[in-house]
C-alpha cells in the first residue's frame, strides 16, 4: 500500500504539467509579442490581474491573461501563495509547495541522485589537497577583465537596491 | 558542592534562552543582543578566559597567524582582519570540499573563477584573494565562507542557462561574502558560547582553534542566515551581475528555475532548509526593483559561452 502511495506520488509529481501554474501579476505591464524589451507590445494586463504562467525564458515569463499569450517580465508575475493554493488543491497537497508544474521533461526521482546530507557535512574532514586545487585555479582581475572584454561586457555605474519596506510575509515557507 | 550545582543551574536557563534568541532575531535584534551578551562577558566571564593568551613564539614568518584566542577575540569585538576572515573560511572550504569534492575539470573551474572574479570586482571588496569552484554533488545549492571562497554545486550549474545566470548565483554568493553574514553568524555563536564560559578550554593549535570555532566539518553550510540576509544577497546579486554586464534578471530567473523543482526532490532539501521559498525570494526582489525607483540597465545573457558540463 505504501509502495502503492509513493508511486502515485512520483507519478503525479514526474508527469508533465497538463495546467499551467497560476500567478498574479504584481504590476501593469505591456503583454510583447517576444521575451525582449524591444518586442512588439500585444495588450497590457492589469496589476492584480490572474493570469496562467506557460514557461520562461531568460528574465521573462509568459503568461496567457484574458485570452492573450505574451511575455511580461519575470519579476512583474507572482506564482505565490495563491497560486501554490490552488495547485495543492488541484492534485490533493501531495506535490503542494514549490512546485510550479510546468517544466516538462524533467524527471523528479532519479535513482541515486541525491543531494548533500548534513550528516555528510558534519562527517567532512578538511581536505588540502582539494583546497590547493582550488586555490590554484585563481584567477587575476587582468584576465577576469580581458575574459569579459572578450564577450562584450563592460562595468556599468548601478547603485545598490534598497531594502524595501514591508512587514515579513506570512508565508507557509517561513521560520526555516 | 551545593553551590556548584547552584551555580550549573543558573548558568543552563540565560542559556538556552540565549541560544533560542539568537535564532529567533534579525539583524538588528541580534546586534543588541550582542551588546548586552558583551556587557554580561565583561562582568561574569571566568577568570581564566580573562587571563592573557600565552605567548607562543611566531610559527614561521610576519604572515604567521595572531595566535587562535586573539582570533576569537577579534571575532567577538567584530574586529576580524581581511587575514583572519581568511582562515576561517580555508577551514570552512577545506572541509566542505571533504565533503564533496571539486569537479574534475580545469577547464570548467577556470572559467567560474573569469565569470566570478569579474562578478566580484564589481563589489566593495574587489581585492579578496577570490576562490570560486564547481563541487561535485547533484545537490542544488551554492556556498559561500569568510574572505571570499564560493562554491556552486555540479547539481545547481547543470540548470544554467546562461553565463550571466552564473554571474547572478555568483553574485549572491559574493554579497554575503562582502556583508560578512556568515562570519556575523560565527560571532553570535561564538557570543553564546562565551556567555556559557565554554570558551575556557584552551586550544593550542590554529587549525584546532578554527575548527572549534566553525563547529563540525562542514556543518556551518547547513545553517541558517537570518532570511533577511539571504534576501540581501539576492539584491546585492542582481546589482553586480547588473555592474559587471549581464542581465540582472537571470537571478531571478534562476530562482525560478529552482522553484519548478518538486520541494520534496532531496537535492533540494539543504537549500530549502536555510533558504527563503524562491517566489518568496523573486517576490522580495520585485519590490526591491520597484522600491528602488530606477530600472536595472538592460544587459547581454551570454548564453553562447556558457561552459557546458563534460
Amino acid at each position: 500500500m505504501k509502495l502503492t502511495g509513493l508511486l502515485l506520488l512520483l507519478a503525479l509529481a514526474a508527469a508533465p504539467a497538463a495546467w499551467a501554474a497560476p500567478g498574479v501579476m504584481i504590476r501593469d505591464e505591456s503583454l510583447r509579442s517576444a521575451p525582449s524589451a524591444t518586442a512588439a507590445g500585444v495588450g497590457t494586463v492589469a496589476r492584480g490581474a490572474r493570469v496562467e504562467i506557460l514557461g520562461r525564458q531568460g528574465g521573462w515569463t509568459q503568461v496567457r491573461a484574458n485570452g492573450r499569450t505574451g511575455w511580461v517580465r519575470l519579476l512583474s508575475v507572482r506564482g505565490g501563495e495563491a497560486a501554490r493554493a490552488d495547485v495543492a488543491g488541484e492534485i490533493g497537497g501531495v506535490v503542494a509547495l514549490g512546485t510550479t508544474p510546468r517544466d516538462p521533461g524533467r524527471v523528479v526521482a532519479v535513482a541515486g541522485v541525491r543531494g548533500l546530507t548534513e550528516d555528510e557535512l558534519r562527517k567532512a574532514r578538511f581536505d588540502e589537497a582539494q583546497l590547493r586545487q582550488l586555490e590554484a585555479h585563481a584567477v587575476g582581475r587582468d584576465e577576469a577583465a580581458r575574459f569579459a572584454a572578450d564577450a562584450g561586457l563592460a562595468r556599468r555605474d548601478v547603485a545598490h537596491l534598497p531594502a524595501p519596506r514591508r512587514q515579513e510575509g506570512t508565508s507557509p515557507w517561513g521560520g526555516n | 558542592m551545593g553551590r556548584e550545582l547552584n551555580m550549573a543551574h543558573r548558568w543552563k536557563t540565560p542559556i538556552t534562552a540565549a541560544l533560542a534568541l539568537a535564532g529567533m532575531l534579525g539583524q538588528g535584534q541580534a546586534a543588541a543582543l550582542e551588546d548586552v551578551l558583551r556587557g554580561i562577558l565583561r562582568g561574569t566571564q571566568p577568570p581564566q578566559t580573562m587571563a592573557p593568551p600565552p605567548q607562543q613564539p611566531p610559527a614561521n614568518s610576519a604572515a604567521a597567524p595572531r595566535p587562535g584566542e586573539q582570533l576569537i577575540q577579534a571575532l567577538l569585538a567584530g574586529r576580524t582582519s581581511p587575514e583572519e576572515e581568511r582562515q576561517i573560511g580555508r577551514q570552512i572550504a577545506g572541509n566542505l570540499l571533504g565533503a564533496s569534492p571539486l569537479v574534475k575539470d580545469d577547464g570548467l573551474q577556470r572559467y567560474v573563477n573569469r565569470i566570478g572574479r569579474w562578478v566580484a570586482m564589481q563589489s566593495e571588496r574587489p581585492d579578496l584573494q577570490w576562490h570560486f569552484g564547481v563541487i561535485d554533488t547533484e545537490d542544488i545549492n551554492a556556498f559561500a565562507a569568510p574572505g571570499g571562497y564560493i562554491f556552486i554545486t555540479k547539481g545547481l550549474y547543470r540548470r544554467l542557462q546562461s553565463e550571466a545566470e552564473l554571474a547572478g548565483v555568483l553574485g549572491h554568493e559574493i554579497g554575503h561574502v562582502i556583508m560578512k553574514h556568515h562570519l556575523n553568524l560565527l560571532r553570535q555563536t561564538q557570543m553564546v558560547a562565551a556567555f556559557g564560559g565554554l570558551l575556557g578550554q584552551r586550544l593550542r593549535d590554529q587549525s584546532q582553534v578554527l575548527q572549534n570555532l566553525i563547529g563540525n566539518g562542514a556543518e556551518i553550510v547547513a545553517r541558517s542566515l537570518d532570511k533577511e540576509a539571504e534576501h540581501e544577497a539576492d539584491r546585492i546579486g542582481m546589482v553586480l551581475a547588473a555592474r559587471a554586464g549581464y542581465d540582472a534578471y537571470a537571478l531571478p530567473a534562476v530562482l525560478q528555475s529552482i522553484g519548478h523543482v518538486p520541494a520534496q526532490d532531496s537535492r533540494l532539501a539543504l537549500l530549502y532548509k536555510t533558504h527563503p521559498h524562491p517566489e518568496d525570494r523573486i517576490a522580495r526582489l520585485s519590490e526591491a526593483v520597484e522600491a528602488g525607483g530606477h530600472a536595472l540597465p538592460d544587459g547581454k545573457l551570454v548564453e553562447n559561452r556558457l561552459y557546458r558540463l563534460k
